[in-house]
């Protein structure tokens, strides 16, 4: 048997799998054929999977919390060295299998859903770079190894939301998520540049171990932990920067599902959960994110419920469940908030599958106006979406019920105001997404094409989602159903954060609030059958709705906002800057300085006659003049 | 003795050239001259230990103080192998060009390399002064005889510009020179100089102005933008790829030796404006129309990083920016290849006659978005390491001027985003017959894009070569702390 010392070694074939599947891929995109290229790709995921679960059943964590790996000295200037290395830990080994599993299953699915596609094997490639950069993002062992991925899976996500590159508004959408993310990233780099300031090394061991060092508030603290926060935003599309996360949903599904659902965007809590202890010891920072998250919740779930294209109402339920992440966060129940990450990434991860494979029954429909009564046609995909929603809505026994149970009762411990919020966010999800799964596969087909049932290479990826949407809840078991939170007793060996958490509710707390939600869920779910289930008319466009529902219909009008604020004003600010700025200011300016200079030489005339020979002339006897001048006559 | 082997490579090729003018293998003996050139670099940067070398040391004129010295340490060596890895690519660009009179065009290139080095290589203030002088000459001629339009009144202005800067330049030296007991003008000897705070902070303009409008940085940049605009390829190419690293590295040799107190009273101020430059630039970038003016514009954007970076005077900050000198001279040479390269295919740098073009020239879109993410500085290439290097330089000094540096991630993206998709996205508007990168763009992007990756990936090679001076430089000068 192969100790987890000796595999922990191995760890960097992890990110290598990919990462060669990604250069074999771009490189011979034309021999391999769409099966071939879907096939590498996805064993090559499998395999990373495979290394992370060895690991994971090697790991003790009672003996051997954490295991750093070096590979080389990246970059070693003066006092500054950040080793390209990597840490095994709970912490990572939990994204890495998500990364890995999850990964692995949307690969696989994608091999039927962009088989016709003439770009296939750059799509497999693209995929394949994105799960590298994911790899990097948790297994770095220092904030910039960890910075690589962040800023990698950001330009994956760019490449492949505009996948489809000959439509001008997708390749908008691509360049909006990636400013956007950059806006965040600014945080990032400041906050990275302050950290290395303060401890002079960017290794997690060494700056999470010595902050302690730092008293509770300590404005630089504070003020890193708002700065890696303002990445976090940007990654996780968070108040104010999430409006690229439904905009990104021009790339192809499996896209959705993989980055812009169940991985990358969970990369914002990744990193506060990594930086737990700094964040322990901001008080304020933890509130910030907790007001954010809160809001963010609200606000995209009230969006979500008007919507009409069934990917923007998974993207809306997305930033919504982020929401729900920070918060947890921001109450410092990391745990929770890791496993609301784990159980998302399953039902998440289901549900934009599932609703990719309504797309392709239907030959590319996403408006869910022209869809209805699919639960006849496509029996796989309508019962592991149905497993999907009762996952999201948090109904009890699936995953969804108890990571969110967690999130909720740490915000009644905290404040009943929060609690209040949060649930009443939960009844909106629940809302619109049994409003979605209703218009969808209830009712009668209001459209004009012939559904069909995915084939195998799309449904059992849905299938295993399912299972584990169902049965993920399993995985931290609260101690009133007699479990004993083995994820929260895990993660706590990586971070500080998560071995501080203390809630302290009566059993008969707990009960009294689990079926308060379960109550108002089961009634929300009932009322929207009540309305969706049968329904043949359906809302038309925003501009016929009344003054609120439509602005809400018409997302609270952010774009529309950013762009008076922003966008337009920074091409006003650009064409300006040139026109008059350079052209009318400092040209004339320099210009004028050069005349007056020549002028006083009193050979402007024989100059304006563009005779190069003279200027060198002139150029040689004015450097002889000068040294005689300055030599012998100072 | 190899260094003069060094200079005299391209000089006598290039005297070669401009004598028999074999019109028909005038690029042919300049690439293997400029690869002759670059096996003596690679040779140089073999042996170097860590040391400074002292190569050459004749007198030549010892009542102006002015001796034929050359030398270099790891920051000069560096400067030079940057010079030798590019030129064998600038002389390249050319064999799709077709300028007339190839044999004048590659001689005023390999006299341009030449002097150059001379640059990087000399010891002493007045030899440094000559070749500086010397350099810009054949560019000068390349812009006036291959020039665009407007050529006659841009290179004027762009002649005046430098001009003022190079006097200046030489009457701070002369002075320095006459303050020198033994009237020396080696850089050892003006080092060695303690010059009074008031004369410090007069004298400081005096030597900085010339390298300040080479580089150039706000506001001293209105020749930039159309000067690279108008040029030939292969001119623009010489000017943002290796000679405003002039600049820099006379600013490193020059300014902060000799004139310690004086930088350190207008550091900050050098700081503010560069960085005004980086964002200016950076935003107007943005709009432009011309696929060349832009890539000018990204060029001020990033000289302004660098200059703020060695302004920081720490070793990050120093490190960093001339780390990024490097990578700067590798994206430039790519960035402007790429915009000739469209040219040739569309007709014109003008970015409304692109569009949709990926979907005839993949290969070469794909090309163009690996220098782009060199361009945006993402982590694993070249740019990262410098760029990141320089913020914390920054970030020692001052908070607020590591996040004015650092909005330039941001503004970089959004223009260089857009520009590919103006250039290369959306629907195939122009219905053009293009035909994809072919070998001989191969040849060119992928070696310079390789580079990037690898010193991106494993930049020791060069932060071990400059690591060293710039230590010693910076506990020389306790005065900047």
């Amino acid at each position: 048997m192969v100790s987890f010392e000796q595999l922990a070694h191995l760890s960097w074939l992890v990110p290598a799998f990919p990462l060669a599947g990604a250069l074999v891929n771009a490189a011979l995109r034309r021999k391999l054929g769409a099966n071939g290229s879907g096939a590498l790709a996805t064993l090559l995921v499998a395999a990373s999977f495979v290394v992370s679960a060895l690991l994971f059943w090697s790991h003790r964590p009672e003996e051997h919390p954490v295991e750093v790996v070096t590979l080389f000295d990246w970059i070693h200037v003066g006092g500054m060295s950040i080793p390209f290395a990597f840490q095994i830990d709970a912490l990572s080994l939990t994204m890495m299998l998500i990364v890995t599993g999850v990964g692995m299953l949307i690969h696989l699915y994608s091999i039927g859903y962009m088989h016709d596609d003439p770009r296939v094997a750059s799509f497999f490639a693209m995929l394949n770079l994105f799960t590298f950069a994911m790899l990097l993002l948790v297994m770095g062992a220092n904030y910039l190894i960890t910075f690589i991925g962040w800023e990698g899976v950001g330009l994956c996500s760019y490449l492949l939301i505009g996948f489809w590159y000959t439509n001008p508004a997708y390749n908008y959408a691509a360049r909006k998520a990636f400013v956007m993310n950059r806006i965040g990233d600014v945080g990032v780099v400041l906050a990275l540049a302050l950290l290395f300031h303060l401890f002079g090394t960017l290794d997690y061991t060494a700056v999470l171990g010595r902050a302690g060092g730092f008293g509770v508030g300590n404005p630089l603290i504070v003020g890193a932990t708002l700065l890696l926060f303002v990445g976090a935003m940007g990654k996780s599309a968070q108040i104010p920067l999430f409006t690229w996360l439904p905009d990104a949903m021009a790339g192809p599904t499996p896209v959705s599902a993989l980055i812009h659902a169940a991985t990358m965007v969970t990369a914002g809590i990744f990193l506060v959960v990594r930086s737990s202890v700094l964040f322990e010891l901001a008080p304020f920072t933890k509130d910030v994110i907790l007001a954010i998250g809160t809001a963010t919740a609200l606000l995209a779930a009230s969006i979500g419920l008007f919507q009409n294209d069934i990917k923007k109402v998974l993207a809306y339920s997305t930033v919504s469940q982020l929401g729900y992440m920070f918060a947890a966060l921001g109450l410092g129940a990391y745990s929770a908030g890791m496993f609301h990450v784990t159980t998302h990434a399953f039902f998440k991860a289901l549900l934009f599958l599932g609703a990719g494979s309504v797309i392709h029954a239907l030959g590319g429909e996403q408006d869910i106006r022209k869809m209805g009564g699919l639960k006849g046609v496509t029996k796989i995909t309508y019962i592991t979406f149905l497993i999907g929603t009762l996952a999201i809505a948090g109904i009890f026994p699936f995953s969804g019920f108890f990571s969110k149970d967690g999130i909720l009762a740490n915000a009644y411990a905290h404040s009943p105001v929060v609690y209040a919020l949060l649930l009443f966010g939960a009844l909106l999800t629940a809302f619109y997404m049994f409003r979605l799964l209703f218009l969808v596969f209830h009712g009668r087909y209001r459209g004009d094409r012939r559904p069909h049932e995915s084939p195998a290479v799309i449904t059992i990826p849905l299938i295993v989602l399912a299972v584990l949407s169902l049965g993920g809840g399993l995985l931290n078991l609260p101690h009133v159903f007699g479990g004993h939170e083995p994820m929260k007793h895990y993660l706590a060996t990586a971070a500080d954060g998560v071995a501080g958490e203390h809630l302290h509710l009566e059993a008969a707390t707990e009960w009294i609030l689990m079926g308060l939600s379960t109550v108002l869920v089961l009634l929300t779910a009932w009322y929207a059958y009540g309305r969706f289930a049968k329904r043949t008319t359906l809302d038309g466009e925003p501009a016929d709705m009344p003054f609120l529902k439509r602005l809400i219909a018409e997302k609270w009008r952010i774009d529309e906002l950013y762009a008076t604020l922003f966008e337009k004003p920074y091409g006003w600010l650009s064409t300006t800057l040139f026109t008059f700025g350079e052209n009318k200011v400092m040209t004339p300016l320099m210009n004028g300085v050069g005349n007056v200079t020549l002028r006083a030489g009193k050979v402007v005339r024989r100059l304006q006659t563009g005779n190069a020979s003279f200027y060198l002339f002139a150029m040689v006897a004015g450097i002889i003049v000068f040294l005689l001048l300055t030599l012998y006559g100072v | 003795m190899e260094l003069l082997v060094l200079l005299l490579i391209p000089f006598l090729s290039a005297t070669l050239l401009a004598v028999v003018r074999p019109t028909l293998a005038a690029r042919g003996i300049a690439l293997v001259s400029s690869l002759a050139t670059l096996a003596v670099a690679l040779w140089l940067w073999y042996r170097y230990r860590g040391e400074p070398v002292m190569a050459v040391d004749l007198d030549w004129v010892p009542a102006w103080g002015l001796r034929f010295v050359l030398g270099y340490d790891g920051t000069g060596l560096l400067m030079v192998i940057l010079t030798a890895v590019l030129f064998p690519f600038i002389i390249a660009a050319g064999f799709k060009q077709n300028l007339k009179h190839p044999s004048l065009v590659n001689a005023l290139l390999l006299y341009a390399q030449s002097f150059m080095l001379g640059v990087f290589t000399a010891q002493n203030a007045f030899l440094f002064y000559i070749f500086y002088e010397l350099s810009l000459l054949p560019v000068f001629f390349l812009l006036l005889y291959w020039g665009g339009e407007r050529r006659r009144a841009i290179t004027v202005r762009f002649f005046i510009y430098t001009l003022l800067g190079g006097l200046a330049l030489l009457f701070g030296i002369a002075y320095c020179v006459v303050q020198e007991p033994t009237h020396s003008a080696d850089f050892s000897a003006l080092a060695a100089l303690h010059l009074p705070l008031d004369t410090q902070i007069w004298l400081f303009w005096a030597l900085f102005l010339a390298f300040a409008i080479k580089l150039p940085i706000f506001p001293f940049h209105s020749w930039q933008p159309d000067t690279y605009t108008m040029a030939p390829l292969q001119g623009t190419m010489v000017l943002g790829g290796v000679m405003l690293k002039m600049g820099l590295y006379g600013t490193l040799k020059f300014v902060f030796p000799i004139v310690p107190e004086g930088t350190a009273h207008w550091r900050e101020w050098v700081i503010w404006l560069s960085l005004i430059g980086a964002i200016y630039a950076a935003v107007i970038a943005f709009r432009q129309r011309d696929l060349k003016r832009l890539v000018a514009y990204s060029s001020l954007s990033h000289v302004g990083l660098l200059t703020a970076g060695l302004f920081a005077w720490n070793a990050y900050g120093v490190s960093g920016s001339l780390y990024q000198a490097f990578a700067h001279a590798v994206l430039v040479v790519s960035l402007f290849y790429i915009v000739g390269a469209m040219k040739d295919r569309v007709g014109s740098s003008e970015i409304a006659a692109m569009g949709g073009l990926k979907l005839r020239t993949p290969r070469l879109a794909a090309l163009f978005l690996l220098v782009v993410l060199n361009a945006v500085a993402l982590p694993l290439t070249q740019s990262f390491v410098g760029e990141w290097l320089m913020f914390n330089g920054l970030w020692q000094l001052n908070g607020w001027m590591a996040f004015a540096a650092v909005t330039t991630i941001v503004l970089g993206a959004i223009y260089m985003f857009y520009a590919y998709q103006r250039v290369m996205l959306g629907p195939d508007k122009w219905q053009l017959e293009v035909h994809d990168a072919d070998g001989g763009d191969h040849l060119f992007l992928v070696p310079l894009i390789a580079v990037t990756l690898v010193l991106g990936l494993y930049p020791a090679p060069i932060l071990d070569l400059v690591n060293g001076p710039v230590q010693q430089m910076l506990s020389t000068f306790t005065v900047l702390r």
